[in-house]
């Protein structure tokens, strides 16, 4: 998440990926740095450790979404 | 009765009990003789019932000097049941509390909650931060056992409670276990209670010890990594459990370590099994590294006398860190746990809580 908000504040379009488990601490994470509508995308909870085929599976499920993001104009 | 003290107003009050050393050093509610009341009433029991003498000053903890305890603790009246539950448990012959505040190990009563009282005299917390700061039942439960322990007990540090450094978890060390999410029994059924039991047990512990361990789902005998962490963490070569081995041990599971062992078709049985299996030190470990505790002729040294000594329960927030709490080891019944039931029926529930 601070990875995403210091690479938006340099000008960099970016997009972070965080999990459902994490999704409320990223949501104060970019409270807390002033960029409460930075572009984040949920994912799964967990992502680590549960196998190439599932990671597959969810990287092809967020790909649209993530370029859609770093398209966006106002992201 | 309890003595009874007077002071001008309540910060007075606190001040006295500080200088007493009737505190755990944190400022405490006062335990006025209406907030007592209240406490006791909402046990549902009679003021002068005896639970048992305390160990190490061998004072006699009555409901009211339990409930004494309770209110500075901060506890609602909800928690008596289980704050009673505890001081039986700790007060129970097997658990040994007078040899453990005489020993120089920093060991305290890390206490786990089972059944409908985690929600009727909580909510306990069992998930995320369990163990940390935030959660008020678990923070006054756990603290308004460790002022029984001073002021009935009359452990003082240094002269009757002699850890030598001790750990945070001797202010409050108190949790539920997560039994909505776990793949497993709840642990008070596998100990022999009802699954609508509301269970506490006991155990002595010392702070929690973390255990990373990252799953690979290509892996299918990677659980077996996860095995390997675990003793490596709960009989670890300096620990009281390796060397002097026989005491308890518990195991908090992370959900994910839980399911990962879970769908490797261990049940909580089966998970003790293999942790005891792998809880052991080799002779000439035993020799070059505690000589003065092997003898001439060391064998293999096995931590646990049985798997049954260890205790495991899921606990904590979903992600890479399970913990282990090694013990003391030592004392008449080597430091044994004990679960005592919550007699949540005799709870009387008051109108106006707020006093």
């Amino acid at each position: 998440m601070r990875d995403g908000i210091n690479l938006a504040k340099r000008g960099i379009p970016a997009v972070a990926l965080v999990t459902e488990a994490f999704w409320s601490q990223g949501d104060f994470v970019a409270q807390s740095l002033g960029m409460p509508d930075v572009p984040r995308i949920k994912l799964p909870h967990p992502v680590a450790g549960t196998g190439i085929a599932r990671m597959r599976v969810v990287a092809e499920a967020i790909a649209p979404e993530v370029i859609r993001a770093l398209e966006a104009k106002d992201g | 009765m309890a003595e009874l003290l007077s002071a001008p107003d309540e910060a007075q009050a606190v001040e006295e009990l500080h200088l007493r050393g009737c505190t755990d050093g944190l400022p405490v509610i006062v335990p006025t003789r209406p907030r007592v009341a209240r406490m006791i009433l909402a046990s549902g029991m009679d003021a002068d019932l005896v639970l048992g003498t305390m160990g190490p000053g061998h004072g006699i903890a009555t409901i009211e000097n339990v409930a004494v305890a309770a209110v500075m603790a901060g506890c609602l009246p909800d928690y008596m049941p289980v704050v009673v539950a505890a001081v039986r448990a700790i007060i129970d012959p097997t658990f040994d509390l007078t040899e453990m505040q005489a020993t120089t190990h920093c060991t305290a009563p890390l206490m786990i909650v089972n059944g409908p009282a985690r929600q009727s005299c909580g909510p306990i917390a069992s998930g995320t931060g369990a163990l940390g700061p935030g959660h008020r039942a678990n923070a006054s439960i756990g603290r308004a056992l460790r002022l029984t322990m001073i002021n009935i007990g009359k452990a003082r540090p240094g002269v009757s409670d002699m850890a030598l450094l001790g750990h945070p978890g001797k202010f409050t060390y108190c949790l539920a276990e997560d039994e909505e999410n776990s793949p497993f029994p709840p642990l008070h059924v596998d100990l022999g209670f009802k699954a609508q039991d509301s269970v506490v047990t006991v155990v002595g512990a010392e702070a929690p010890h973390s255990v990373i361990y990252a799953g690979d789902a290509d892996d299918s005998g990677s659980y077996k990594i996860l095995l390997d962490l675990l003793a490596m963490a709960l009989a670890n070569a300096p620990s009281n459990n390796a060397i002097l081995t026989g005491g308890f041990a518990t195991v908090v599971l992370n959900p994910e370590h839980s399911d990962v062992l879970h769908r490797a078709g261990l049940s909580r049985q089966d998970i003790a099994s293999e942790l005891y299996e792998r809880c052991f030190l080799e002779p000439e470990t035993v020799r070059r590294l505690m000589s003065a505790f092997a003898g001439k002729n060391p064998k293999r040294q096995m931590a646990f006398r049985s798997p049954d000594q260890i205790l495991i329960l899921q606990a904590g927030g979903s992600g890479l860190y399970s913990m282990v709490m090694p013990s003391w080891c030592a004392g008449t019944h080597t430091n044994s746990a004990v679960s005592v039931k919550v007699e949540a029926d005799m709870f009387c529930e008051l109108p106006d809580l707020v006093s």
